[in-house]
């Protein structure tokens, strides 16, 4: 009898799970993407969109705990294999030139530190509120947590716009490669479609990107207002 | 003309190396990288020294034997040649021109250039064949293979061997390798009764042999003097997948012939 | 005294192969796993022949001087492989195929092997399909076939212009399950420096691992040599500068006879040799003769630049002297016609070394895209090699040493005349006489391998008489001992010149004595000269490192040495072969139209050479018998 558990304990394996774990995360960071887009509606649309989250506590934190593992899972598999990786060239090449392997993807270890750290930063701010506890329990009002004014409130600080568009920029730069290297993980090739995989990458990551940016840039200047 | 050539200098596989500088001196554009070298060695050989240890063979671009890491790109600066392939019309007169082996854990320096390949012949040991006996074979003609089918089967059967995916990875994976050789024999009728076990008996041994994982940055298909497509790469992770499918759904599959030593 | 038996089974040529192998002893299976063959060499030969001695279950040790297997030169085959399926139903069939190979080959060849080969080869095509060889397809997913090397019919098999490429990966492959299952064990950067014969059986060879120096015997029941062909005595050829006549010369000092060693074929197109640091020649496609035509200026040095010669002044010399054939005539015929040109101080580009092979009219009548989408690839190649644009000035081509029809002297079972010594693929002298066809190597090599030496060997191992010998018996330490001396005499010389400049120093000597064409002045030239550059070489030649390490200069040296004796051999063959057939062409005997003129009363028989120590080879002669065909003049005017 096969174990499939085996089967991914190799590094093609790893790989595909991790292409399915980020994916999972690519699909997640969309949604919050949309979901703070909302902040253009105004405070009531935004507001009550986040106690629409609160108002199922079992579901929130079952996806809460299901993205934590995700991202535990992504995190342990890319340790894993970047030390395997740099364990398979143990002296390095002197004169080094690339021809056709990006930047995003030369940078994966890189770009997944930076945004790791910016995770960490923005659950601390904004979820947790450790970093700026001044605005955290608010209530507007229709009686809701003050999400809007929370937010607005944050990137007034030029500090923290530039902490976060920093965090866009991770975040950017490591969709740009993952999310075409993923269909290519998952064997998702075909002569039909292999311009549009290897498009997804950047339009996603352009796409969230830009999304999130504007979000950040529209408060800071001024054109959201509290 | 005339090149300053930086060339990995190493006496065995325990010795520590280093770069070492030589003159390369009356070089005409019309020669090749390697006859350059061959001319920088018959100067040290006169002089009693030990020339530069680097592999080659063909000389023709086929065999897979060559293999320098030329300014930092395995093969040298054109694409889709091998190094044994590249003429020094290619460089410009007085240039500097720095030379090293193929770096990999799965591949120890034998000396100076020449480096230790025995492990991709490992993984093609583990199951880059069909397993058919000689005599009693069906008429060629028996199996139809239509005529794309059988072109992108050469194509990735083309592969040479050289390793050169490997040295350009920054992982130092053999993906390109092997998905050279699992598509070629997947994509025929003859090799699909063993492509199950094929493709996870040379993953394996691809991993035991401490290649890296594959990043998906594609250099190894810019370097490959073949052209191998990463293409194959989709289709050997999706290989790969299949037989993963294959196993759960098929618990009671019939014990296979290799068992022993797979 | 060496005694030549052919063993050529009695009977009607096309039942000959079948009653031979109802004839022949078996190998019981349980012996078989008690029974060890040494294979030399990986190429088409000895891969087909370890794999298929493997999978019978035969111990099977197997060593080559490359890095892999998959390197040997068998690799470099372009064109493709004979078989006589008749697929196209163009009137093809063992009979024509068989009769083809025996006039290509100037009818110098054992009639019962050449019908044996085109009976196996159909099977070859069968087996490289099953092991998974990417022919060439038709539309319809059937095997596509071309035509090739002036056959009349089409039934050459190709996998693009990478044909011994994959059918070298298919058998590679086969040996590679075979090492999987413990029935091969393969041994690469081994090269086998002497033959060990214990009781006139060959029972072992003694090789140097290349890696560590270490220099050790290996026994076994039988030894096979698939160690390929000596063009490269030439110095410029267009064999893997490995390739070395090494193994196969060493054999025959220890007794095997080596057959028509001075039928070496060379190609017609291969890129002229360059500057004097060339270290080897391309070849160029020979299909590019389909299309191109060959000339050079009427004139005798008229250095115009080609385009400015008109075609009035141009001299088209093989549609001149061969019009039914024009371009298209046998490699031995057109690369004599570019020699004699030449030497009429009508060759092009430097030194005169070199004919137009020439597209333009090809691309005025069918468009530059045409030509592209059919020699693109070469055409690339030609640029990168020599910087010219073959679309728009003609290439320059010249002949090159290619293929050595000469080898060992084998029986009809493929052994050599030390029994227990088998000899396969271009190592053997066996199937192409005097001048190969082009796409018959690769069919020669997996048949040798695959189909026939599994069969032969296995009749001589049960038959037999072999006592149990070790590294330790007196012969394998007396070989060892050789082979020491020898390695240290190399290194001890420390002189002042390198190998290489011995090898260009007897490679032209040769070329220029015993290549495109031969007489005796030159020969016995040849043969007072080289005595003298092989002395120089023993006291003059440097060799640096020691031999504990892996020291390609000392591989090198070794193999230049056994050039340098191989050579005198090779000469006194062309000398005493007093007529010119196929490949070997002997300026005092042609026609008064400059065509060869074979003389089949008294050279119509195999030249086998015996090793003598101190003194000249004794020749000993295998009288060709045909009773199948009728020799006839080739003529392709």
């Amino acid at each position: 009898m096969a174990r499939p558990s085996n089967h991914f304990q190799s590094t093609v394996g790893s790989k595909i799970v991790m292409a399915l774990s980020g994916l999972g995360l690519v699909i997640y960071v969309i949604f919050h993407m949309l979901g703070n887009l909302q902040v253009f509606e105004g405070s009531h649309a935004l507001n009550g969109y986040a106690a629409f989250l609160r108002e199922m506590p079992i579901l929130l934190w079952t996806a809460r705990a299901g993205l934590l593992s995700i991202v535990v899972l992504h995190i342990m598999l890319a340790i894993q294999l970047t030390l395997r990786n740099r364990r398979a060239r143990p002296v390095a090449y002197v004169v080094r030139q690339y021809r056709q392997a990006s930047f995003s993807s030369r940078t994966m270890a890189a770009s997944g530190l930076v945004l790791l750290l910016f995770i960490i930063f923005h659950l601390l701010h904004l979820t947790a509120g450790v970093i700026d506890s001044s605005s955290a329990d608010r209530l507007d009002a229709e009686g809701h947590r003050d999400v809007y004014g929370k937010i607005i409130h944050a990137f007034q600080n030029p500090f923290i716009v530039a902490l976060y568009l920093a965090g866009q920029l991770g975040l950017g730069l490591h969709l740009n490669h993952a999310v075409t290297s993923s269909l290519q993980t998952l064997g998702l090739e075909h002569a039909a479609f292999n311009r549009l995989f290897k498009a997804a990458g950047p339009t996603v990551a352009l796409l969230v990107v830009l999304g999130n940016a504007a979000i950040i840039l529209a408060i800071f200047l001024g054109i959201v207002r509290g | 003309m005339k090149f300053s050539l930086n060339i990995w200098r190493q006496k065995g596989p325990d010795e520590k190396g280093s770069f070492m500088t030589y003159e390369a001196r009356d070089v005409s554009a019309g020669m090749s990288f390697l006859e350059m070298l061959d001319g920088v060695n018959q100067g040290l050989i006169a002089k009693g020294e030990e020339p530069v240890a680097f592999e080659q063979d063909c000389r023709e671009g086929i065999c897979g034997s060559c293999s320098l890491v030329i300014n930092g790109i395995p093969h040298g600066p054109d694409r889709g040649i091998t190094t044994c392939q590249l003429y020094m019309r290619r460089f410009p007169d007085g240039a500097a021109i720095t030379i090293e082996p193929w770096r990999a854990r799965a591949f120890p320096i034998i000396k100076d250039l020449v480096v230790d390949r025995r492990a991709l012949d490992r993984v093609m040991q583990a199951g880059g064949y069909i397993s058919v006996n000689t005599g009693g074979a069906v008429d060629g003609n028996v199996l139809l293979i239509s005529k794309d089918q059988a072109e992108t089967a050469m194509d990735a059967a083309s592969c040479i061997g050289c390793g050169a995916c490997v040295a350009a990875c920054k992982n130092a994976s053999a993906m390109l390798f092997v998905a050279a050789k699992v598509s070629h024999l997947a994509l025929l009728p003859q090799g699909k009764p063993e492509r199950t076990r094929r493709v996870k008996a040379m993953l394996g041994v691809m991993d035991r042999e401490g290649f890296g994982s594959c990043g998906n940055q594609n250099e190894c298909e810019a370097v490959c003097p073949k052209g191998i497509s990463v293409r194959f790469i989709a289709a050997l992770n999706r290989e790969y997948l299949r037989a993963g499918v294959v196993e759960l759904g098929l618990p009671a599959e019939p014990e296979s012939p290799h068992a022993e030593s797979a | 005294m060496m005694k030549l038996d052919p063993r050529i089974p009695a009977g009607p040529l096309e039942t000959k192969w079948d009653r031979h192998r109802f004839s022949e002893k078996l190998v019981s299976p349980n012996n078989k796993r008690k029974i060890t063959v040494i294979v030399v060499g990986t190429g088409l030969a000895g891969a087909s022949a370890a794999s298929t001695l493997g999978q019978l279950g035969y111990q099977v040790e197997c060593f080559c001087f490359q890095d892999s297997p998959r390197r040997a030169h068998s690799i470099a085959a372009q064109g493709g492989i004979n078989a006589a399926k008749n697929y196209q139903d163009d009137g093809d069939s063992v009979g024509r195929l068989f009769y083809d190979t025996i006039k290509g080959g100037d009818f110098r060849s054992r009639e019962a092997n050449v019908y044996r080969l085109a009976q196996v080869s159909a099977q070859i095509i069968d087996q490289c399909v099953a092991l998974g060889i990417p022919f060439a397809r038709e539309y319809g997913g059937q095997l596509a076939n071309r035509s090739f090397g002036g056959v009349q019919v089409s039934r050459t098999f190709y996998c693009r212009g990478q044909t011994g490429q994959q059918l070298l990966l298919g058998a590679y492959s086969a040996l590679c399950w075979q090492i999987e299952r413990g029935q091969v064990t393969m041994r690469p950067r081994t090269e086998m420096l002497d033959l060990v014969v214990i009781d006139g059986q060959a029972r072992g060879i003694v090789v140097r691992d290349l890696v560590t120096g270490r220099v050790s015997v290996h026994t076994a029941h039988a030894v096979v040599l698939a160690t390929g062909g000596y063009s490269n005595v030439y110095y410029l050829s267009t064999n893997a500068t490995g390739s070395n006549v090494t193994a196969t010369y060493r054999a025959w000092k220890q007794g095997a006879a080596f057959a028509n060693p001075c039928f070496t074929q060379i190609h017609p197109t291969a890129i002229p040799p360059g500057d004097a640091h060339q270290a080897k020649l391309t070849l160029m496609s020979e299909s590019l003769r389909n299309d191109g035509r060959l000339w050079v200026p009427k004139a005798a040095a008229d250095y115009r630049s080609p385009g400015d010669i008109p075609a009035a002044e141009r001299d088209y010399f093989l549609e001149r002297r061969y019009p039914r054939f024009g371009n298209l005539a046998p490699r031995d015929l057109a690369s004599r016609a570019v020699k004699a040109v030449c030497d009429e101080g009508r060759g092009i580009g430097p030194g005169g070394h070199g004919v137009y092979l020439d597209f333009a009219d090809v691309i005025d009548q069918q468009g530059l895209d045409v030509v592209r989408e059919r020699y693109g690839n070469l055409f690339d190649m030609y640029q990168r090699i020599t910087g010219e644009d073959a679309y728009h000035a003609p290439m320059r081509i010249y002949p090159a040493p290619h293929y050595t029809m000469g080898g060992l002297w084998v029986d009809y079972n493929l052994m050599s005349t030390v029994p227990g010594l088998f000899v396969i693929g271009e190592a053997n002298f066996a199937d192409h006489g005097a001048n190969r066809l082009g796409a018959s190597s690769l069919m020669q090599g997996l048949a040798d391998g695959y189909l026939i030496l599994p069969y032969t060997i296995g009749h001589y191992l049960a038959t037999a008489k072999l006592i149990s010998v070790g590294e330790d018996h007196k012969e394998s330490r007396a070989a060892l001992q050789r082979v020491t001396n020898r390695v240290g005499r190399l290194l001890n010389a420390k002189g002042h010149r390198t190998a290489a400049s011995f090898h260009r120093e007897v490679g032209k000597l040769l070329w220029n004595h015993c290549g495109m064409s031969r007489n005796e002045e030159g020969l016995k030239s040849a043969l007072t000269s080289i005595p003298s550059l092989r002395e120089e070489f023993w006291r003059d030649v440097m060799v640096p490192g020691s031999g504990e390490i892996f020291n390609q200069e000392l591989e090198y040296a070794g193999r230049v040495a056994d050039y340098l004796e191989f050579a005198e051999l090779l000469c006194h063959d062309a000398l005493h072969r007093e007529e010119s057939c196929g490949a070997h062409f002997r300026e005092e005997f042609q026609t008064d139209e400059g065509e060869p003129q074979r003389d089949d009363s008294r050279f119509s028989y195999v030249a086998a050479w015996e090793y003598r120590e101190g003194a000249s080879p004794t020749l000993h002669k295998e009288p060709l018998a045909f009773e199948f065909v009728a020799p006839t003049r080739r003529s392709y005017q």
